[in-house]
């Protein structure tokens, strides 16, 4: 009975990998690099043509809703944080001992300078939800099989983009490499990811990289030092009382 | 010879030649001081607007103005501020720091432009102490204070030595906070400026933005605001070979420039009707002039003078009263000039509360150039020579016996 | 009587004198009133510009929604507010929109603008719309989330018709929204700034994201006489106590600084026209009398007493003004019936280029009506006292001598 079973079992999950949509891809892609909940301490290298700067921050997500960052590094920055709640934005600066919730009008600003605005913390799109996906066939990146596949958003969605291509590993779903379209065709972004680590349990890129397609010499660097998964984490973590308690 | 003729001939009849010399010498004088006053409120309006807020010139990193980010700041270069200074026509040069912040008090918050200055120099160009209605403007040029324009904080709700907190993202991308205690209040007649000014010192705003050293821009005064175009030239000049732009206020403030362009043009429309007025009054004392000599003309020929010799006679007469009318009306109008620019037409009704609310004082000075005067004096004399030919054919085609019958 | 009759023969009898005069007084006539028609046309062009591309002439908020643009101050109310208003006398037209501040994003970029939604019925009534888009048809067909948005903006964010742009703002629970729209028009006003901060959606839509039901945020009304402004404005004013009724010249104060700056500077250039005109009347007066001296010594000399000949100059002198006064009227007026619709074209003028202006380069002259009785009185005074000097001058006369001439 017991071998029959595992058979079983084993041709179900054999069809269900077969029967994978390219949009179940894309969730399993999603949901691998976030997690339920995470707790991570990263480095943001800001790149441009003529400096660079470095911050390290820690981070913590529960879901799509809830986030907060908390800059550890350069000095002068130290323990300013911010918060996500929903669709609101709080920002707490320790030199003024108090916490600001951002203004719309501050929105379409660049994040502690880099190559992500304020808005792209709260932004509502989602890579499952606001696309239809399909395959676009396979490639082959860092020695590992990748998916192609194609996003273009839904409509009615709030999504700035006119096409997406990203590259998802068939094994363990991981998103390696993204190209963000214009409606016209124009490259306007591309995403690399590299230096793939276990995490926690999970195998995950650890250093992405946000290019920018019309800025030469300019790009945004992500590298993830840890990354824990699914500890539990209460919403009454993602408070204001915490913001400025965190450190 | 015919000098002596002809200047006799002008005053063997006082009355005729002064009502003939009076039309070209009123005429000098109205065009001179119509110029004049036209030219001189343009300027003062012209001053009052660069005066707010702009300056005449501005001097930034190139690319600056396409993309008003801190990051294209300029290095502060005393080297060059001291050559900017000892150019002849710069009266102060000012150096700026500026980019958006959230201001925002316990309550509220909102957006805001942070303006770091050199408290005495920016004092030199937009006279802010005098906007100050409330408070003190800086005493030192290290003070750790802001002086807030009125509506902003209004809207934040805030008093005189309250703090003002501002966020704001600093060079590089580093965040700019601070709080600064409240100094004093500025009046601004336009709203958007009204709305959103904060002031601080340079050094201040300079550690607030995480950018020593650094300006957004050389703001410069100029002495004689008639010679923009040559100091502009100077500026660029000065400025070879290092990366800035000079920009003046046409280029900073086209919509200005714009107004003035089109109000100038149509000045110019008013100007030639006013020419069109001059013509017709000499001409008109002209023609009556050799309606009433006919009589004179016809007598010298039917005496046997030659016809040529008489137009002759007439050409230099006229020669002779067009350029005393000229040159009395241009002696006349220096102190008429004069007395409009020192004592300027004062101007009431809607429009001196306009002012007021703009804190533009409610006057029309007239501006006094050596140009306007030499241009209109030249145009009136041209004017009375072409016009003095009319006396000239009369007297060439005369018929000595039609023109006594009477 | 005797004294008309004169003054009517001697009109007639030296005719060459006759017409410069009366030329004089219809040429000053025409100059000044040009001039007039002339500023009227700019301040008409200009005030009407800023009024009925921006501004219009009254607008009406909530209190409190121009301190921060807040969606959840709307203009309570909304269709009873609009019905109110229709039974308002002097009001030509009507536009209620929703405001919002908020942010278009594209792939490459975002920037902060204000984002109005507009019946595009009413509002091309109020800031014509319709005739400033320079590319697509406006707002057309069922499709949701239609957007125009300003050729300025186009060009720096590098839009396109039928490109589609994300709009981020706040609704009255301070959520922020999200949208797509798609650029069916683009619009081009003289105001380049403005272009690049302001986009048009259909009102419906904008509502529906922000969920404030039928309600406004702004009112913007014309009226159909722009000097009516302040009677209306302050009869709404007692309609809705409890709401923001401003005209345009509160709405946009530097407008008005450039309007009444033109303005009181016209008037001194008229003074300085008419100035012109009295001295080549009195020049002209003067030299007739030089040449009638001998008549009017004859006239001395036979008895007639001075106070006649004195009343006999002037009254030719008022004859002629009352000529030239009709002609210079009718000439001014076809020149401005030329003028008013073909327009003159200021940038041939002084060697100025095209491109020294911006769009409006054309001046529409207008005729200046409700000035004329100012004018007129100004003209004929300034005829008269010509007249008076040559008057005083002709009785001062010695016969003896004047005859001996």
């Amino acid at each position: 009975m017991v071998p029959m079973l595992s058979l079983l079992m084993a041709l179900f999950s054999y069809l269900q990998h077969q029967e994978l949509t390219a949009q179940q891809v894309v969730q399993k892609a999603t949901d691998k690099m976030r997690g339920e909940t995470s707790q991570a301490s990263l480095t943001i290298r800001t790149v441009r043509p003529t400096w660079n700067r470095e911050m390290k921050v820690k981070t913590w997500t529960k879901g799509e809703k809830f986030a907060m960052i908390v800059v550890e590094s350069p000095a002068k920055e130290k323990g300013v944080a911010f918060l996500k709640r929903n669709k609101e934005v709080w920002n707490w600066i320790p030199t003024l001992e108090r916490s600001i919730k951002l203004p719309p009008s501050m929105m379409s600003q660049s994040w502690m300078g880099t190559d992500f605005t304020n808005d792209d913390l709260v932004k509502e799109s989602s890579m499952v939800e606001d696309y239809d996906h399909s395959f676009r066939g396979d490639t082959i990146i860092s020695g590992r099989n990748c998916h192609i596949i194609q996003m273009i958003p839904k409509p009615e969605a709030a999504v700035v983009w006119g096409k997406l291509i990203i590259c998802i590993d068939k094994d363990d779903f991981i998103e390696l490499h993204t190209r963000f379209y214009d409606e016209d065709g124009t490259l306007l972004n591309t995403m690399n990811a590299y230096d793939i680590k276990l995490m926690d349990g999970r195998l995950i890129p650890t250093r992405m990289e946000m290019i920018p397609a019309d800025k030469p010499g300019q790009k945004t660097v992500l590298i993830y030092s840890n990354i824990l998964y699914d500890k539990p984490l209460a919403e009454t973590f993602f408070t204001l009382q915490q913001l400025k308690t965190i450190n | 010879m015919w000098l002596a003729l002809a200047w006799k001939n002008l005053w063997r009849n006082k009355n005729r030649t002064a009502i003939t010399i009076s039309a070209i010498f009123f005429a000098v004088i109205l065009s001179v001081s119509a110029s004049s006053l036209q030219d001189g409120v343009f300027d003062n309006f012209i001053r009052n607007m660069v005066g707010y807020y702009t300056g005449y010139i501005q001097v930034h990193q190139r690319g600056y103005w396409e993309h008003q980010v801190l990051d294209n700041c300029l290095s502060q270069n005393p080297t060059y501020e001291a050559n900017l200074n000892s150019l002849s026509n710069i009266a102060a040069v000012a150096p700026r720091i500026e980019s958006y912040a959230l201001a925002s008090s316990d309550e509220t918050s909102r957006g805001c432009l942070v303006v770091g200055i050199s408290p005495d120099e920016e004092n030199k160009i937009t006279s802010l102490q005098k906007r100050i209605i409330a408070g003190s403007y800086f005493a030192r040029a290290d003070s750790n204070a802001v002086i807030v324009s009125e509506g902003l904080l209004k809207r934040l709700d805030l008093r005189i030595s309250d703090t003002l907190y501002l966020i704001s993202q600093g060079y590089h991308g580093s965040m700019a906070a601070g709080k600064y205690p409240i100094k004093g209040i500025m009046k601004f007649g336009a709203p958007e400026l009204n709305d959103q000014l904060v002031f601080m010192p340079l050094k201040t705003a300079q550690e607030f933005y995480s950018a020593p050293g650094l300006l957004t821009s050389y703001v410069l005064g100029l002495k004689t605001d008639s010679k923009l175009s040559s100091t502009v030239g100077a500026v660029t000049e000065l400025s070879a070979g290092m990366e800035y732009e000079v920009m003046s206020w046409k280029e900073l403030l086209p919509d200005v420039d714009q107004h003035i362009t089109m109000d100038k043009a149509s000045m110019f429309i008013i100007l030639i009707i006013l020419y069109l007025l001059i013509c017709f009054g000499i001409f008109g004392t002209l023609l009556m002039m050799t309606v009433e000599r006919k009589y004179e003309m016809g007598m010298l020929v039917a005496i046997g003078m030659k016809k040529w010799k008489l137009a002759m006679l007439f050409i230099i007469e006229s020669l002779l009263s067009v350029l005393l009318g000229c040159l009395a009306g241009l002696v006349a109008s220096i102190p008429i000039v004069y007395y409009l620019k020192e004592h300027p037409i004062r101007i009431g009704g809607e429009l001196a509360e306009s002012f007021k609310r703009f804190n533009f004082e409610p006057v029309f000075p007239a501006s006094m150039e050596l140009a306007t005067f030499l241009t209109h004096g030249a145009i009136v004399f041209c004017i009375g020579l072409i016009l003095s030919v009319y006396p000239v054919i009369v007297a060439l085609r005369i018929n000595p016996v039609r023109a006594m019958k009477k | 009587m005797i004294i008309l009759v004169m003054a009517w023969r001697n009109i007639w009898r030296n005719k060459v004198r006759s017409a410069i005069i009366m030329c004089s007084v219809a040429i000053g006539l025409v100059a000044g009133l040009f001039v007039l028609s002339l500023y009227k046309g700019i301040l008409e062009d200009r005030v009407s510009t800023v009024i009925h591309t921006e501004v219009s002439h009254i607008q009406l908020h909530h209190p409190k929604f121009k301190e921060d643009y807040e969606a959840k101050f709307v203009v309570a109310r909304t269709d009873s507010v609009l019905s109110k208003l229709r039974g308002v006398p002097g009001i030509k037209s009507i536009s209620a929109r929703t405001v919002s501040q908020g942010m278009l994003m594209t792939g490459t970029g975002s920037t902060g603008l204000q984002i109005i939604g507009v019946d595009l019925a009413n509002e091309k009534l109020v800031s014509q719309l319709d005739s400033k888009i320079i590319e697509g048809a406006g707002f057309g067909g069922k499709r949701k989330n239609q957007i125009i948005i300003g050729k300025k903006l186009a060009d720096k964010m590098h839009l396109q018709r039928g490109n589609k742009a994300v709009l981020t703002f706040i609704d009255p629970e301070s959520n922020i929204v999200s949208a797509a729209f798609r650029i069916v028009g683009i619009y081009r006003t003289d105001n380049a700034p403005r272009d690049e901060r302001l986009v048009y959606v259909q009102r419906d839509d904008l509502n529906s994201l922000l969920a404030i039901g039928a309600s406004a945020h702004e009112i913007a009304i014309i009226l159909d006489d722009v000097n009516s402004v302040e009677a209306t404005a302050s009869s709404i004013k007692a309609l809705f106590e409890n709401m923001q009724v401003e005209t345009w010249s509160e709405i946009s104060p530097e407008t008005k600084l450039m309007i009444d700056t033109t303005d009181s500077y016209s008037n001194i250039f008229i003074m300085i026209i008419m100035l012109a005109l009295s001295f080549g009347i009195i020049n002209t007066m003067l030299m007739a009398v030089l040449e009638r001296s001998r008549e009017i010594g004859m006239l001395l000399a036979v008895g007639m007493n001075r106070a006649k000949i004195f009343s006999m100059i002037l009254t030719e002198t008022i004859f002629l003004t009352l000529t030239g006064t009709p002609l210079g009227i009718l000439i001014t007026w076809l020149i401005v019936q030329i003028y008013q619709t073909k327009g003159i074209d200021i940038s041939s003028i002084g060697g100025m280029t095209m491109s020294e202006f911006g769009f409006s380069s054309m001046i529409y002259p207008a005729f200046p009506w409700e000035k004329m009785p100012n004018e007129l009185m100004i003209v004929t005074g300034a005829a008269l006292f010509s007249a008076l000097i040559p008057a005083i001058k002709a009785i001062r006369l010695k016969p003896v001598e004047a005859l001996q001439k």
